[in-house]
């Protein structure tokens, strides 16, 4: 009994939550997105593959993958900050803009993903990772680099958690987001919170694009990696919960993992996804409800 | 006072209906295959767009997955017509029936959510089932099946070819147009009412009597129907299904059709289709990146027209109405449940001719100063 | 230079006696021939596309600047498929309908190529496929207007299992796949090859496609112990399955063998170091030693400072075979044409092939190749009848 779970629970648990810090970075940007602003990000995953395309030309130009985890994020914050402010505004009066921000953002996704090919071709490319070797860990080989994203993953969640709930700036924008007109009267700059919120959420994507850049590789298509595993979790989750990214991301990646070793694997997302309608059905918020009212 | 929407819409009926027309002639003189043929593909995916406009436009819920209704129906369709007979009355039939059974089903999971929810369940829902579909031998697996014969459709006239491409095209204009009128119907009932009154405000609807639950289930399986029976019509045309049919995006495109189109005209959404795959046809002959191209134009059209072309049209005729003074205005039907859509959220002016056992009541955000003023 | 100059002066002068001649014929087909090409050029099989496209037109300058076929300069339109069957058919007969082409090719997937034949039955065209390797397409779904020129599933299994047996006899096989119908059927059909000469199949997991993470198999894979692991990922997955199996030194003591397009000149940028060893039973490699190979690839790096791969490679032979056809057939019309396909054997890059006449499959050698230090070395082949297996078609 003890051997079976080190030598096979441990490590299916270990790998699940490698893949988990992955899909909870990419959660974040999109949960943070939805609950403050109430705009569905449908391109969140385009700034994701961003993310690792700056890495790698970066990185071939000589600057250090250190840097590039520093430079990538400070690049994409104007861009985030640029598409909310010019593209997202102008239909977020509307009174249906969710379904116009959803359909806004799915067209820039398409010109997106058809820029990383005309710039950077099809073909896919693989970025080094910049630490190598492996660990033995439970008596199995893990490699140094996952172990290093999961810490720094873990780093990082805790540091976006404290930003938002802990710090003044935090407060701001969970009151923006809570009471636009209210804030606004308090003296709160509504429009540039949202814009740079929008920055803030999809920087955090293309973080977690050149952290997995080295363990996933790179190419046009790879927004779509994650999405739907992304947006499940945001809202198993609850739309707008750092929380509920959380937990939800460990709990369904942990699903996955453990379950991959009785099920066939093209299973695994029929059974994320069911997990994702029964969550909606019978707490149709989520776990942890959201940070806004309603 | 008449609806700018409404002329809007007649407008596009009658250019669609005469494009068609000349298509069908011009076509058929010259004995042309290819553009008769694309042009069914455009009615036939319009017909899925219509669907999809149904839901969003007139009910207000956006479903990312109706695709696989329309795969489902194109499937169901194609092994009817492969194993069973080579009968075009008998497939639609079959077809309309599995369908608004599936719907029926579905709708107990896909409505106990609303707005975003409603859109990730639904889209979530087509990719499961796409990839259970890619993964079926049975059903041909990633190859599809092929093989679909060449139907005789009867008609009290003889029997017709459904390999002339003319002939089909009449066929699926005449079927699209079928389902085009039974919506259209639908809209004029107590049922349509309610479905803009659930657009407008669905908590509210109760207030005035009626549930809303009954009315969306009924809208979500004629979705459903209409998805499929437009999807029947695809083997009869091509020959063949694959499961690409039920891919993310094929619902994604029907949505980009129903926005290019405008949303809540039913006719907008096979509008835009016929543009947008006769612009695909002509974009992708030029370059390999009509992608960037077709984003672009949609990110535009969200921008700056998120009523689609039906909405420019109906905002043309509203500004000539406008320099008459008429800034509102309301459709009425023979029913209780009578809903206003305005130009602004103040009514400038609205008449209404009631009869003396009807009381009006207006529903609406709470706005200040709603106050109705009634002036006999 | 010089000579090059002449030669074209002469071959100009040919070409106008050649079309005066053709024009003076009555029912004599002038004109361009043209050549729809209706190839992925958007999504994820662009790659592959590139490849197609990067072939056909080398081959198609070629035949252009030495006079065309029977005087009559080759035309190629494109069209993008988008790896779906749909757009497939609806620009395969936009093609033959509006363009109105002689012949038509440059299907990748399997769901395209069967479409597309049948969209080709219809017009009572041509058209060849130069990519698609599932068994099907020349053995149960075989049609009489599709012809394919690159080696099937079957073919490529032959040779790695021909090579397995003699490197690891009896070898313990894992094998590990994407889940769809080209992924399974090639397993199965190198595992009915490896095990039919006393390998032992030890375990088998099938991923989705386009899985992005590996490792929660592995545990699997370990557990089995084999010496052999063999797989049908292609692409960006095979970047991906082993790069981490390298991560996790799944890859030590085990030889890892696999599909013919798993690793090809796309992706091995990407894969990198963890490609070395990876031994395949493929129909081409840019390392073959012949004369029209050297040249071949000389000259496909001058034009695209790429190297060819099978796609490219197998493209660039289609139209060299089109072209002895209509010659021998002295026409481009269909039934002519076929009926010079039949049992035609032409030069190739790969050699001499010879198209089967009873199932429209090529014969060809067929090569185990390994790769060494982003190298195709071939260390081992099976001869072309030998390779190419029975004739399951009986559809004409």
């Amino acid at each position: 009994m003890l051997e079976s779970l080190q030598y096979i629970y441990a490590p299916q648990m270990l790998n699940g939550l490698s893949i988990g810090v992955a899909v909870i970075l990419m959660a974040l940007g999109l949960t943070i997105i939805f609950g403050l602003l109430d705009v569905i990000n449908m391109s969140h995953g385009e700034f994701y593959a961003a993310g690792a395309f700056f890495s790698v030309s970066l990185m071939a130009m000589g600057v250090s993958f250190w840097l590039c985890l520093v430079l990538v994020p400070l690049l994409l914050l104007p861009i985030g900050f640029a598409m909310e402010r010019l593209l997202i505004q102008k239909v977020f009066h509307y009174k249906d803009r969710h379904i116009l921000t959803l359909l806004l953002t799915f067209g820039v996704a398409m010109v997106l993903e058809d820029s990383y090919k005309i710039i950077w071709g099809s073909n896919p490319i693989k970025p080094p990772a910049p630490i190598s070797g492996a660990s033995e860990l439970l008596g199995v080989m893990f490699p140094n680099y996952r172990l290093f994203v999961m810490a720094f993953g873990a780093l990082l969640i805790f540091a976006v958690w404290l930003l938002i709930y802990k710090t003044q700036i935090g407060a701001i924008v969970r009151a923006a987001a809570f009471d636009k007109e209210m804030s606004s009267s308090l003296g709160i700059p509504v429009m540039l919170v949202y814009a740079l919120t929008f920055a803030l959420g999809v920087a955090l994507a293309g973080l977690a694009g050149v952290l997995l850049a080295p363990i996933y590789s790179v190419f046009p298509t790879m927004g779509h990696d994650f999405i739907l595993l992304a947006f499940s979790v945001v809202i198993v989750g609850g739309l707008g919960s750092i929380k509920g990214a959380v937990v939800a991301g460990i709990l369904l990646t942990q699903l996955q993992s453990i379950s991959s070793l009785y099920i066939s694997p093209v299973w695994s997302d029929p059974l994320v996804f069911t997990v994702m309608v029964l969550v909606l059905m019978f707490k149709p918020t989520g776990l942890y409800g959201g940070m806004k009212n309603g | 006072m008449v609806n700018p929407q409404a002329k809007a819409i007649r407008l596009i009926e009658y250019f669609l209906f005469g494009s068609a027309v000349i298509l069908f002639l011009t076509g058929t003189l010259l004995g042309d295959t290819f553009y008769l043929r694309l042009g069914t593909e455009a009615l036939i995916f319009g017909g899925l767009a219509m669907s999809v406009d149904l839901l969003l436009g007139i009910v207000g819920l956006l479903s990312l997955g109706q695709a696989l209704y329309f795969g489902f129906g194109a499937y169901l369709s194609a092994l009817i017509l492969k194993e069973i007979s080579p009968s075009f009355a008998l497939t639609i039939v079959l077809v309309t029936l599995a369908s608004a059974l599936l719907g029926w089903v579905v709708s107990f999971i896909a409505l106990r959510s609303k707005g975003v929810y409603f859109a990730l369940i639904t889209f979530g829902l087509a990719q499961v089932v796409a990839k259970v579909v890619y993964n079926t031998s049975s059903l041909g697996a990633s190859d599809g099946m092929m093989g679909v014969p060449i139907l005789k459709i009867w008609t009290p006239l003889g029997s017709i070819d459904a390999d002339h491409p003319g002939t089909f095209f009449i066929i699926s204009l005449l079927t699209i147009g079928s389902l085009y009128a039974v919506l259209r119907y639908f809209l004029t009932t107590p049922m349509g009412s309610c479905w803009h009154a659930i657009q407008s405000n669905e908590n509210r609807l109760a207030y005035i009597g009626f549930k809303s639950k009954g009315p969306k289930q009924v809208a979500f399986v004629l979705a459903t129907v209409v998805a499929a029976v437009s999807g029947a019509l695809y083997p009869m045309l091509r020959g063949f299904v694959s499961p690409e049919l039920m891919f993310f995006s094929v619902s994604g495109t029907a949505v980009v059709t129903v926005v290019l189109g405008g949303v809540g005209t039913l006719i907008g959404p096979i509008l835009g289709s016929v543009l947008l795959v006769s612009f695909k046809s002509i974009i992708g002959t030029w370059t390999p990146h009509h992608h960037i191209v077709i984003g672009l134009i949609f990110v535009v059209i969200v921008i700056s027209a998120p009523k689609g072309l039906a909405g420019l049209i109906a905002k043309h005729y509203s500004k000539r109405q406008s320099h008459r003074g008429d800034k509102s205005w309301a459709y009425f039907r023979p029913s209780s449940c009578v809903s206003i859509l305005a130009d602004s959220q103040l009514l400038k002016m609205l008449a209404l001719r009631l009869k003396t056992s009807e009381s009006p009541q207006l529903l609406g955000q709470m706005v200040p100063a709603k106050v109705p003023y009634l002036i006999y | 230079m010089k000579k090059y100059f002449k030669k074209k002066q002469i071959t100009q002068i040919i070409m106008l006696a050649a079309l005066s001649l053709g024009a003076t014929l009555a029912i004599a087909q002038t004109g361009p021939i043209k050549i729809g090409v209706v190839t992925p050029l958007s999504g994820t099989y662009t790659p592959i596309g590139e490849q197609v496209k990067m072939g056909l037109d080398l081959a198609a300058k070629e035949i252009n600047a030495k006079g065309g076929i029977n005087g009559r300069k080759i035309d190629l339109i494109y069209e993008d498929e988008e790896a779906n069957p749909a757009v497939a058919t609806q620009k395969a007969e936009k093609l033959f309908q509006v363009e109105k082409v002689d012949f038509l090719t440059g299907t990748v997937n399997s769901g395209s190529t069967l479409a597309v034949g049948q969209v080709a039955e219809r017009n009572k065209k041509l058209i060849a496929t130069t990519v698609s390797f599932a068994d099907s397409i020349t053995g149960d779904k075989c049609s009489p207007n599709v012809f394919r020129v690159n080696a099937r599933a079957g073919m490529q299994s032959a040779a790695l299992a021909a090579w397995v047996d003699k490197e690891i006899p009896k070898a313990n096989i894992f094998f590990i796949g994407p889940d769809y119908l080209m992924g399974r059927s090639t397993v199965s059909a190198f595992k009915k090859a490896s095990t039919e000469k006393g390998a032992k199949d030890v375990g088998e997991v099938f991923a989705p496609l386009g899985n992005k993470d590996y490792s929660p198999y592995f545990g699997q894979v370990r557990s089995a112990k084999p010496n052999v692991i063999y797989t049908s990922v292609a692409g960006n997955d095979t970047v991906r399955l082993f790069t981490q199996m390298d991560d996790y030194g799944i890859n030590k003591g085990v030889t890892i063998v696999g599909a013919s397009g798993t690793v090809t000149s796309q992706n091995l940028g990407a894969i990198g170091k963890s490609a070395n060893g990876f031994v395949t039973g493929v129909g081409y490699s840019p390392k073959l030693d012949n004369p029209a190979n050297k040249q071949f690839v000389a000259d496909f790096q001058k034009a695209y400072s790429k190297l060819p791969d099978l796609y490219g490679a197998d493209s660039y032979g289609l139209l060299y075979f089109y072209k002895a056809a209509v010659e021998k057939a002295k026409s481009t019309d269909t039934d002519k044409v076929r009926a010079a396909m039949n049992d035609l054997s032409w030069q190739t890059p790969q050699g001499i092939k010879k198209m089967r006449a009873g199932d429209h499959q090529a014969m060809q050698d067929m090569f185990a190749v390994r790769i060494e230090n982003g190298e195709f070395n071939i260390v081992g082949m099976v001869a072309a009848d030998q390779a190419i297996g029975p004739d399951v078609c009986d559809r004409f």
